[in-house]
C-alpha cells in the first residue's frame, strides 16, 4: 500500500488534487485517513490516499473529473455504516467524504417531494417533513446516521419494505456526477417518467456509477393509526405460520417481523424489552392508516391471531407501549454483542413459503458446526438476518462464521431467493454474484459498470469478484452501535 | 394511419432468436395498442432504421403464480386482461392500474411504454412492481436480472431499467410482478372546482391527509377532482363523509356503476375519442397548470390529469395542433411520449442528450440491433 513517501506516480497529480481545495476539505496525514479505514464491515480495512470533504457540488465534481482525467480510483462515502463493506476505501484512491454536503435543497408539500444532498441523514428528511404531516418512508434502522446518499447507493431497506418499498420506490430522480466526469439529471419531480428508469438502475449501484449529488424523494402522508400486536409463540414454525395466515387474510400490514429465541434472549439482556417469557419466537405485526380503517382491519387480525395457537398477545395501548414493543425488535442486532464477542450480521432473501424449511436448514448448520446463530427477520418479504456468533480471538472462529455464512447465502440461492434484500453486495458478497446471476448478466452487468465508469474507477473491487480483497481482520460493533447511537435492523 | 405494418409473431423462444438473428434491426411490440411507441416504416416517415417488427404475442401465458407469495411470473406476450382475471380468482391485483387493459395491452408493452394509471399514486408504478425480467439481447444472450422475490437488492437493477425502454433495450420475454391484496371496497367521490387552481390546492391537501387516498384523478374541461377511497367499506364511508363535509356542497359520491365507468375510461385512455393523438406527458402540479394555461384557449388539445398531478395525458385532435403541443412543451421544460398518433417521431418537447443515455443503449445492445432511443440526433 502506498504510504505518504511513496506515492511516486500519483504525487504530483495528488498535488494538483490538494490545491483544488482548501486545507479544510483535503486530508492526507495518517491521522486524518485512520479514521475512514473501514465501514461498519470492520473485518475489511484500507487506507485511502487523500481524503477530499466537498462542500459544493462543484467541489464533487471537479473531484470526481479529477480522478476521471487521473484515473485514481475513488469511493464515495456517508456516513460509512455499509454493512458489506460497501463504502471501504480503496488503498491507491480517495475518499470523497460527503457529510458537509447535508442540506434539504427544497421541500415541496404540494407536490409532496423534497430534493436532498447526498449528506443529508436519512431521519432529517422525515423531520422536515413532519409538520406538513408528511414522512420520508424508508427506514432502515440505522436512519439516525445513515445518509441519502448511501441509502440510494445501496438501496437500501427497512421494516416496512413490504408494503411500501425500498429505496428507489421513493427516488423519484437525481443528479448525479458519473465516473466519467459527465454531469447528468435521471427522472425528475413527477411520480411518472418516459423513457427508460435511469434513475431506478442508479439506485442500488453501490457507488460503481458515480456519485449522486442531489436527490429527489418522495414524501407520503404520515400514518394516523398503528395497530402493533406483540405475539409469543412456542416454536419458530408456528409464527411462520402466523405470517402465511396474516398474508393469506388479505391484510397488508406495514410490518411483519419475528425474533427467535435466541435474539430474544440478547434484547431482554440488554433494553429488558418484556416479550412474553419462554418464547421461542415472538412475532410484531403492524398495520397502519387511517383511524377508520385500522378500527375495521384490527378486529379481522385480532380474530386472525387468536387462532394461531400462539401462547401470549400483547396489543399497544399507545404509541408508548408501541415504541416499547419495536425496542426490543430494534435492539436486537446490537444487543447480541452481549452474547457473543464478535458476530456477522448476514442478509438473504428466501420465497416467504420457504422461511421454515430456511430457518430450519438453519439450525441444522449451527448444530453441525457448533455456531450459534440467532435469527431476526422481516418476516413479511423473507428476507433473514440471521446472526452468526463468534469469538475473533479463537483462532480460526471468524473464518469458520464465514463459512456458515456463506452457506447460508448459497440455501438462499438454491430457493430462488438472494443474497442480498437491503445490505448489498460490497465486498462482502461479491464472490456470489456468479452463483445467483448467470454468465451472460454478469457480463451485462459489467458492460454498464463500463458504461458509467469506462476506467473502473468508481468503488472499484465492489460487487463483481476480482481483485483482492483487503485482508481480514476483526469483527465487532460500528463505533457508533457501541455508543449506543444507533443498532441494526 | 395507414394500414396495418407487416408484423412477425414468434410462436417458440427459437422462433424469436432466429428472427432476432436473421435481421439487421428489429423491434419488438406486443398487441401494438400504444402505436406511438413504435413507430415503423408504414406510419412513419423515416428518422428510423427499419427494424422488423415482432410482435410477442404468441409467447403468453403466466408461468408461476404464487399468491402467499405476493408475485407471479408470466410471459411478455401475455394480455394484461388474462393477469387481471387470474389474480383477481385469488383477491389479488396490480395496484397501478396498467392501461389499455380491455384494448389488449400485453405485459411487455406495458413494462416497455410504462403504462400506469391513477392506481400509480398510493403504492408506485409499474417500476415498483417489475422484481425480475427474462430479456433477450440483440446477440441473441438471454439475461436474467432481478429476482423472484418481493425484496432483493443484488447487483444492478436492470429490471428498472427496462421500464419505459420501448423495446429498445432488448427483448422482453417474462416478467415477476409483485401483487397486492385488493381492498375489500372502493368508493368514488367527485369535487366540484370553480378553477384549477382550487382544484391543485384541494387535490394537494387530499394527498397529504390522513385519508390514504388510493388514487386522484381530475377531469380538466369539467374542473372535476375524483377521488379514490379503498379498504373496507364502513371506513370507506366514514373517510368519504369527512370528504364531502369539506367540500362545502361541491361533493358527491358516485354510483359504483358511474365510478367504473370514470376509471375504466381513464385506463383505457378512452376520456377521448379514439382519433384523437395520445401524449403522455410527466408533470407536477405547478407543471400542469402552466399546460392548462398554454392550452386554455385551444380546442384542439384536451387534457386530463392523473396521479394527483404528476401524469397529464394530452389528446390532440388534429396533426397541426401537435405542433403547437411540440413548441409549448419545449418552451416549458416538459417532455411527452406518443402513445397513440400518427407521427414521425415518439418524443415531444424537451430531448435528453446525455452520452450515459447512448453509452448504456450501447451495453445493452452490443450488436445495435434495437432502433435507438433518441432518433433525433
Ligand atoms: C447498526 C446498523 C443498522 C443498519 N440497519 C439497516 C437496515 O435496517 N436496512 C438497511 O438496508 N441497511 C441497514 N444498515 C446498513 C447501512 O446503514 C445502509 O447500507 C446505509 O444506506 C448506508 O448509508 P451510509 O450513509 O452509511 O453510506 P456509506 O456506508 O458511507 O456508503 C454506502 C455505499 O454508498 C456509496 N455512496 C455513499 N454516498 C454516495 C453518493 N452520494 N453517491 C453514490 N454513492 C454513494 C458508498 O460508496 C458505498 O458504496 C445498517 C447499518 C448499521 C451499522
Amino acid at each position: 500500500m502506498p504510504t505518504s513517501n511513496d506515492r511516486s506516480k500519483p504525487s504530483s497529480a495528488l498535488d494538483e488534487l490538494e490545491s483544488l481545495f482548501p486545507a479544510k476539505q483535503f486530508f492526507c496525514e495518517p491521522a486524518h485517513l485512520a479514521a475512514f479505514e473501514s465501514d461498519a464491515l470492520t473485518a475489511f480495512q484500507a487506507r485511502p490516499l487523500a481524503i477530499v470533504v466537498p462542500e459544493s457540488t462543484d467541489d464533487i465534481i471537479s473531484a470526481v473529473r479529477w480522478c476521471a482525467v487521473n484515473q485514481v480510483p475513488f469511493v464515495a462515502r456517508g456516513s460509512g455504516t455499509s454493512l458489506s463493506g460497501g463504502s471501504l476505501p480503496v488503498a491507491e484512491g480517495i475518499v470523497i467524504a460527503l457529510n458537509r454536503m447535508n442540506k434539504i435543497l427544497s421541500l415541496d408539500p404540494q407536490d409532496r417531494i423534497a430534493v436532498v444532498q447526498p449528506g443529508v441523514i436519512n431521519l432529517e428528511v422525515s423531520r422536515a417533513a413532519d409538520s406538513h404531516g408528511l414522512y420520508y418512508a424508508p427506514d432502515p434502522s440505522s436512519q439516525s446516521v445513515c445518509t441519502i446518499g448511501g441509502n440510494v447507493a445501496f438501496n437500501s431497506g427497512g421494516a416496512h419494505c413490504l408494503k411500501y418499498g425500498m429505496t428507489s420506490n421513493h427516488v423519484l430522480g437525481l443528479k448525479a456526477v458519473l465516473a466519467t466526469g459527465e454531469v447528468v439529471t435521471f427522472g425528475g419531480p413527477s411520480l411518472e417518467t418516459i423513457g427508460p428508469d435511469y434513475t431506478g438502475l442508479f439506485c442500488g449501484s453501490e457507488g460503481l456509477f458515480g456519485v449522486a449529488l442531489e436527490i429527489t424523494v418522495r414524501l407520503l402522508p404520515k400514518p394516523e393509526r398503528f395497530h402493533t400486536v406483540l405475539v409469543g409463540y412456542r416454536s419458530l414454525q408456528a409464527a411462520g405460520d402466523a405470517v402465511a395466515a396474516v398474508i393469506d387474510s388479505g391484510l397488508l400490514p406495514g410490518a411483519l417481523e419475528i425474533m427467535d429465541a435466541l435474539a430474544i434472549e440478547a434484547a431482554e439482556a440488554a433494553v429488558a424489552c418484556g416479550y412474553p417469557e419462554g418464547a421461542a419466537a415472538v412475532l410484531i405485526v403492524e398495520l397502519e392508516g387511517p383511524q377508520e380503517k385500522i378500527k375495521q382491519e384490527k378486529l379481522q387480525l385480532d380474530d386472525l391471531l387468536a387462532q394461531t395457537g400462539a401462547f401470549a398477545i400483547r396489543v399497544a395501548v399507545d404509541s408508548q407501549d408501541r415504541l416499547s414493543i419495536w425496542k426490543g425488535r430494534k435492539s436486537a442486532f446490537s444487543a447480541v454483542g452481549r452474547l457473543s464477542p464478535d458476530f456477522i450480521v448476514q442478509d438473504g432473501v428466501v420465497p416467504r413459503n420457504r422461511l421454515g424449511e430456511a430457518l430450519a436448514r438453519i439450525e441444522q448448520l449451527s448444530r453441525e458446526t457448533g455456531i450459534r446463530v440467532a435469527n431476526v427477520f422481516h418476516a413479511g418479504d423473507g428476507n433473514l438476518h440471521p446472526l452468526i456468533l463468534f469469538d475473533g480471538k479463537i483462532s480460526g472462529a471468524l473464518e469458520k462464521a464465514e463459512q456458515l455464512a456463506g452457506q447460508i447465502l448459497k440455501m438462499c440461492i438454491a430457493m430462488g431467493g438472494s443474497i442480498t434484500g437491503e445490505h448489498g453486495v460490497g465486498i462482502e458478497k461479491r464472490t456470489f454474484m456468479p452463483e445467483m446471476f448467470d454468465q451472460p448478466t454478469m457480463d451485462l452487468m459489467k458492460r454498464l459498470r463500463s458504461a458509467f465508469d469506462p476506467h473502473q474507477i468508481a468503488n472499484p473491487g465492489k460487487m463483481f469478484p476480482g481483485r483482492e480483497p483487503p485482508a481480514l481482520a476483526l469483527h465487532g460493533l460500528h463505533p457508533l452501535e457501541k455508543a449506543g447511537v444507533i443498532s441494526r435492523e | 394511419m395507414n394500414e396495418k405494418p407487416n408484423v412477425l409473431r414468434p410462436t417458440t423462444t427459437d422462433d424469436l432468436l432466429d428472427i432476432i438473428a436473421g435481421h439487421r434491426s428489429v423491434l419488438p411490440v406486443g398487441n401494438r395498442t400504444k402505436p406511438g411507441c413504435s413507430p415503423c416504416p408504414d406510419d412513419a416517415a423515416g428518422n428510423f432504421d427499419r427494424p422488423a417488427l415482432v410482435s410477442l404475442t404468441e409467447l403468453s401465458g403466466i408461468i408461476e403464480y404464487e399468491p402467499s407469495e405476493f408475485t407471479f411470473t408470466a410471459h411478455a406476450g401475455t394480455r394484461v386482461t388474462e393477469i387481471v382475471e387470474i389474480l383477481k380468482a385469488k383477491n389479488q391485483y396490480l395496484p397501478f392500474d396498467p392501461l389499455l387493459v380491455d384494448a389488449g395491452a400485453t405485459l411487455g408493452g406495458t413494462v416497455a411504454s410504462n403504462a400506469a394509471g391513477p392506481g400509480r399514486f398510493r403504492y408506485g408504478g409499474v417500476r415498483d412492481f417489475l422484481l425480475a425480467v427474462c430479456l433477450i439481447t440483440g446477440d441473441g444472450k438471454t439475461i436474467r436480472a432481478g429476482a423472484k422475490v418481493v425484496k432483493n437488492s443484488a447487483g444492478f437493477d436492470i429490471p428498472k431499467l427496462i421500464v419505459g425502454s420501448l423495446g429498445r433495450l432488448g427483448v422482453m420475454t417474462e416478467f415477476t410482478f409483485k401483487v397486492f391484496p385488493v381492498p375489500s371496497a372502493r368508493t368514488t367521490i367527485q369535487v366540484r372546482c370553480r378553477s384549477h387552481d382550487e382544484a391543485i390546492e384541494q387535490m394537494s391537501v387530499a394527498a397529504s391527509a390522513r385519508w390514504e387516498l388510493d388514487a386522484i384523478d381530475y377531469r380538466v374541461a369539467e374542473k372535476t377532482i375524483c377521488y379514490r377511497v379503498a379498504g373496507p367499506k364502513p371506513s370507506n364511508d366514514l373517510i368519504a363523509g369527512e370528504i364531502l363535509d369539506r367540500s362545502s356542497g361541491n361533493a358527491d359520491v358516485i354510483s359504483l356503476e358511474t365510478s367504473d365507468r370514470y376509471w375504466t375510461s381513464v385506463r383505457e385512455l378512452s376520456f377521448t375519442g379514439p382519433g384523437a393523438i395520445v401524449v403522455k406527458v410527466p408533470t407536477t402540479t405547478t407543471s400542469f397548470l402552466e399546460l392548462a394555461d398554454a392550452f386554455a384557449d385551444n380546442s384542439n388539445v384536451e387534457m386530463h390529469l392523473s396521479v394527483a398531478g404528476s401524469l397529464t395525458w394530452l389528446a390532440i385532435q388534429s396533426v397541426p395542433a401537435l405542433l403547437d403541443v411540440e413548441k409549448t412543451l419545449g418552451e416549458l421544460s416538459l417532455a411527452g411520449l406518443v402513445f397513440r398518433g400518427p407521427v414521425e417521431t415518439m418524443w415531444l418537447g424537451q430531448r435528453r442528450r446525455y452520452e450515459i443515455d447512448r453509452s448504456i443503449k450501447q451495453a445493452m445492445d452490443p450488436a445495435n440491433k434495437f432502433p435507438s432511443l433518441w432518433p433525433d440526433d
